[in-house]
């Protein structure tokens, strides 16, 4: 399955997530920046043969953006806004190359989302920033890798059985 | 219309008879029918304990049967049940959130990192039917290492944990991938598996929340102990076969 979708969604994600590890003065400009890369690029002339960069591209952003929440000493101001506006650019060229425009609407508030959610549970618990980062990059890698794996080992019977 | 009086002067009658007694036994504002969540609450007032009952809740509620996966089979929810029905990998994983809360900063979060990453790793491996010694033998001996290490309170450095668990996160995410269908949908199975161990890892660090208290500690490495026999029990099934 390469759905435009989950993989803008999952790019949304991972910038709510660094921008909740961002400093706050960071935290607006980072939203703009991604809503209007992300509407630039959707709209932007993407040639069609370039599905498979586009996929890929979104999947580095995403490990990358997940990753920023290991950063010992946070993100800086400038470096959210510069990955938002990367993560803009991929999530509007994937939807424009393989889904429908809707589906950024979609995906765009889950970075609000994520980033209050990540914001609050940040101050009390954060370790579930770090065990949720993990995930996405995990997602992440495994979909970057899937498209080169052409054969699947078919329908094998469970190790227990 | 004599029927219809009747009836409601019986419901006037029978209001007449209920109203004292509701005001001799008024019902308080605070009920459990007005609050139920307030009142419910009142009895798990700490963090950690409404923590474990909720991932407890959410590990043992059986998934709704309507959409699941992605129109596959072997989608997300297939991906993210299998974790949970085969009890390997369950005590596995709940193992090594547990460890990582008895060793505690950096290693309570470095290993739930490592182990999703390494499991990738393991999964693509699988896919790609790479050679790996005895998978079923591998991941009986990480519940039995996982299990022994929480038993005997093992403090290990942070390189050597990393390198345990991500050696053992191998094994399970290739059988994750060897296990996978064909005709089915590899990104949701994934990403359904890679989410349940995430949740599993949660599990086992808040179970270790209890590790705060002498008793606690004691009941966290009894816990370890009994995962150590599984891991055994497992082990000898892995080599009988």
């Amino acid at each position: 399955m390469r759905s435009a979708f989950v993989a803008a969604l999952m790019l949304c994600a991972a910038t709510g997530l660094a921008l909740a590890v961002a400093p706050r003065s960071a935290r607006i400009p980072g939203l703009v920046a991604l809503a209007l890369a992300s509407t630039g690029a959707v709209f932007a002339p993407v040639p069609s043969g370039w599905t498979d960069a586009v996929f890929l591209g979104c999947w580095i952003g995403v490990a990358a953006n997940a990753a920023t929440v290991h950063l010992r000493r946070g993100l800086r101001a400038r470096w959210a806004v510069a990955l938002s506006l990367n993560a803009g650019a991929w999530a509007g060229a994937v939807v424009a190359l393989a889904g429908s425009r809707f589906e950024l609407l979609e995906a765009l508030p889950c970075t609000l989302a994520l980033l209050a959610t990540a914001s609050i549970a940040g101050r009390r618990l954060p370790i579930t920033l770090k065990v949720v980062s993990s995930w996405l990059i995990a997602v992440a890698l495994l979909a970057a890798i899937l498209p080169f794996v052409s054969v699947t080992p078919g329908y094998l019977p469970d190790h227990l059985e | 219309m004599d029927i219809e009086r009747s009836a409601g002067d019986a419901n006037a009658e029978r209001m007449r008879r209920v109203q004292p007694a509701r005001k001799r036994f008024p019902i308080r504002k605070t009920s459990l029918a007005m609050h139920p969540f307030r009142n419910t609450a009142c009895r798990f007032r700490s963090t950690p304990t409404c923590a474990l009952l909720g991932i407890t809740i959410l590990t043992f509620a059986s998934p709704a049967t309507a959409h699941m996966g992605t129109g596959l089979s072997g989608g997300f929810a297939y991906g993210f049940r299998h974790p949970f029905t085969g009890l390997d990998h369950l005590l596995a994983m709940v193992s090594v959130g547990l460890w990582g809360a008895f060793l505690g900063p950096p290693l309570i979060y470095v290993l739930p990192v490592v182990f999703p990453i390494a499991m990738v790793a393991g999964a693509v491996l699988g896919m790609l039917s790479a050679p790996l010694p005895p998978v079923e033998i591998g991941i009986a001996l990480s519940v039995l290492m996982l299990g022994a290490c929480i038993a005997f309170a093992l403090k290990a450095p942070i390189w050597a944990a990393s390198l345990v668990v991500g050696l053992f996160a191998l094994f399970h995410g290739y059988a994750h991938g060897r296990e996978l269908p064909s005709a089915a949908d590899p990104f949701g199975y994934s990403a359904g598996f890679v989410f349940a161990t995430g949740l599993l890892h949660v599990l086992g660090i808040g179970i270790g929340v209890l590790n705060a208290r002498p008793s606690g500690r004691v009941a966290t490495r009894g816990l370890g102990g009994f995962i150590a026999a599984f891991g055994i029990w497992f082990l000898y099934r892995a080599v009988g076969t």
